[in-house]
């Protein structure tokens, strides 16, 4: 049984890889991984980028490397050029015996406004000595967008696994080939798990790629895979039943795009909801899987965390597989 | 190879019957024709045979299984041609029969040498979507053999083909019988059943109205037959008289005494004829 539904997995990679439309959906974490990296440099923007003239003020660039990201140019015409590159960066130039700032016009405010306290702060020749101030972090290491960013695509890969499943399946009825596999020694079951496989690697590489390309290296991999496993049943079970109930491959990806409305409503939840509006979103097996994701991109998941989020998603899938079960029996008949 | 049993099947499970109290009988090595008009219950005969269709009531083996608790290893020994060619359009002929003969957990036959059987050998690398509908089917008839089946299921092989293409494909199925291949085929074709089979069935509203061999029936039910063209009053005629009826036998001697015939030929009854005779239906 193992071999045959290596067969049938094999075999739909090879016509994927012919499909644009399966091309596209198998190199989407790549592009949504690239994307999200595109935006890096102001996503990762914890600390201010300053541009300053090479060997103009020593003495100042050691004081502001201490809070900066400093960049060093030869002179005012390249400081100029790197400023009005895309990303935030402020020059910091001689005017005479003083300094101005030089902004692209675009940036944050609160990045403008601290470059200026910086190049105040060193006139003033202020050291950390002299704050007052007590440090106490609250452990949020990761940047909050790239990690929103990263969670909705590792969700949104594990859907397109299940469109991936439909598709294949929806090639089998367009050209009929369904029949002559029933008419070969190959189970329902092997037929359903062979042709499962392309949508459960999809996540698995999928998120292997995002976390990779957009620097998240030092999570738990493990949990994460749990996680994205158990996330991927339901749609597996979508794209299943898509496919055996859809004889137009564009109907069937529309249909399976309902999926995305509750991934969606789990988000908001999540992200903007307060704490007396998180119990309505409990039923969607999203939401769980969010939360594990984002526990883990956090780097601070506890396996217990982990395991009962997986428990609730493995759930809730178990209901709607109870329900759709009998559908997906009819459909392979 | 095959015993069936008071076979009835319901496809909305509402008394009205597609195939309805269907028995026979294929024996090891027989080419079994299974001939009826569209709608007589042919394909839904097949599909509960095949194991497309579930089993309602009747009892039914095939190869040797009971198709009540259906094995997968039965499908090791049936071949299935299916009328409508489904291969995969994405792939190459080759590709295609590589895949499918994968699944099976028997010796199989190399793809090349049935590309080459059909006629498709300069085409293996081509893919499937690019075939025209008749290298289609060729194709699908090519992959039905690629298992070594005992048992074989043909639901009109020639359907679509060019004569010539036709030909060979009954040629194949002739040699593949010779080697000892059962052979079910369904058609509405009666040149090739008659061409084919010892023995056929007469399958007419889901009813088996009777089984017998072409040859049986031609002596049964066919009349033996003249045809005769002459000239009458200026006029050229045409008569299919019988042979054995006297006001026949009568009218062609009077026509061979007063008129100049032109042409004159003996004619058998064929089994399409005898088909309607038997039902009062036609094959379309």
């Amino acid at each position: 049984m193992i071999k045959k539904i290596g067969t049938l997995f094999l075999r739909d990679l090879k016509v994927n890889k012919r499909d644009f439309l399966a091309m596209y959906i198998i190199i989407f974490p790549v592009l949504f991984a690239l994307g999200i990296n595109l935006l890096a440099p102001s996503i990762n923007d914890t600390t201010v980028n300053l541009a300053l003239i090479e060997g103009e003020n020593p003495d100042q660039v050691t004081y502001l490397e201490d809070f900066a990201r400093v960049e060093m140019f030869k002179d005012v015409e390249a400081v100029e050029k790197r400023v009005a590159k895309r990303d935030n960066i402020i020059g910091v130039l001689p005017d005479g015996d003083d300094y101005y700032v030089l902004q692209q016009g675009n940036e944050a405010e609160g990045v403008v406004d601290f470059a200026k306290l910086l190049v105040t702060f060193y006139e003033q020749d202020v050291q950390l000595e002299n704050t007052n101030a007590e440090i106490i972090e609250l452990g949020r290491t990761v940047p909050p967008l790239k990690k929103l960013l990263v969670n909705i695509a590792i969700l949104f890969t594990s859907v397109l696994g299940g469109m991936l499943i439909a598709l294949n399946i929806v090639e089998d009825k367009v050209d009929r080939t369904i029949r002559a596999i029933h008419l070969s020694p190959v189970s329902r079951k092997a037929y359903i798990l062979g042709k499962s496989v392309i949508g459960v690697l999809l996540p698995i590489y999928g998120t292997a790629v995002l976390v990779w390309i957009t620097g998240f290296n030092d999570i738990n991999v493990g949990q994460m895979m749990v996680i994205v496993l158990v996330s991927t049943i339901l749609s597996l079970l979508v794209g299943l039943i898509e496919g055996l109930n859809n004889d137009d491959v564009i109907n069937a990806a529309a249909n399976i795009k309902i999926l995305f409305l509750p991934m969606a409503a789990a988000i908001v939840a999540v992200e903007l909801l307060g704490d007396k509006w998180q119990k309505f979103f409990y039923w969607i097996p999203f939401y769980w899987a969010y939360k594990g994701n984002d526990a883990v991109l956090a780097g601070g998941a506890t396996w217990q965390q982990i395991l009962l989020y997986s428990v609730i998603v493995l759930g809730l899938s178990s209901v709607v597989y109870v329900y759709l079960a009998p559908k997906i029996r009819k459909g392979l008949e | 190879m095959i015993k069936v049993n008071n076979l009835y099947h319901s496809y909305n499970k509402d008394g009205k019957f597609a195939v309805k109290d269907v028995s026979f009988e294929v024996k090891d090595g027989e080419i079994f024709g299974f001939l009826g008009p569209s709608g007589a219950g042919k394909s839904t005969t097949q599909n509960i045979l095949t194991g497309l269709l579930q089993l309602q009531k009747g009892d039914v083996t095939v190869a040797g299984y009971d198709i009540k608790k259906i094995s997968n290893k039965m499908f090791n020994k049936i071949g299935m041609s299916f009328e409508e060619s489904n291969v995969y359009s994405k792939m190459t002929a080759k590709e295609n029969l590589d895949f499918y003969r994968k699944l099976f957990d028997v010796e199989t036959r190399e793809p090349e040498e049935l590309l080459k059987l059909v006629g498709l050998r300069d085409k293996a690398n081509v893919r499937a979507g690019e075939f025209s509908k008749g290298m289609k089917h060729r194709l699908t008839f090519a992959r039905s053999m690629i298992n070594n089946p005992s048992l074989w299921f043909l639901d009109e092989p020639t359907t679509g083909l060019d004569p010539a293409i036709a030909s060979e494909i009954k040629d194949i199925i002739k040699a593949e019988n010779k080697k000892g291949v059962t052979i079910f085929l369904t058609t509405h074709n009666m040149y090739i059943a008659d061409e084919l089979c010892e023995r056929v069935a007469f399958i007419v509203d889901g009813e088996i109205k009777l089984i017998d061999s072409p040859k049986n029936l031609k002596l049964q039910y066919g009349d033996k037959l003249v045809e005769v063209e002459y000239i009458k009053d200026g006029e050229p005629n045409k008569e299919t008289l019988s042979t054995i009826q006297e006001d026949d036998i009568k009218y062609l001697q009077d026509i061979i005494g007063k008129y100049e015939v032109q042409t004159m030929h003996t004619k058998e009854a064929t089994l399409e004829e005898i088909f309607i005779k038997v039902t009062g239906r036609g094959l379309v």
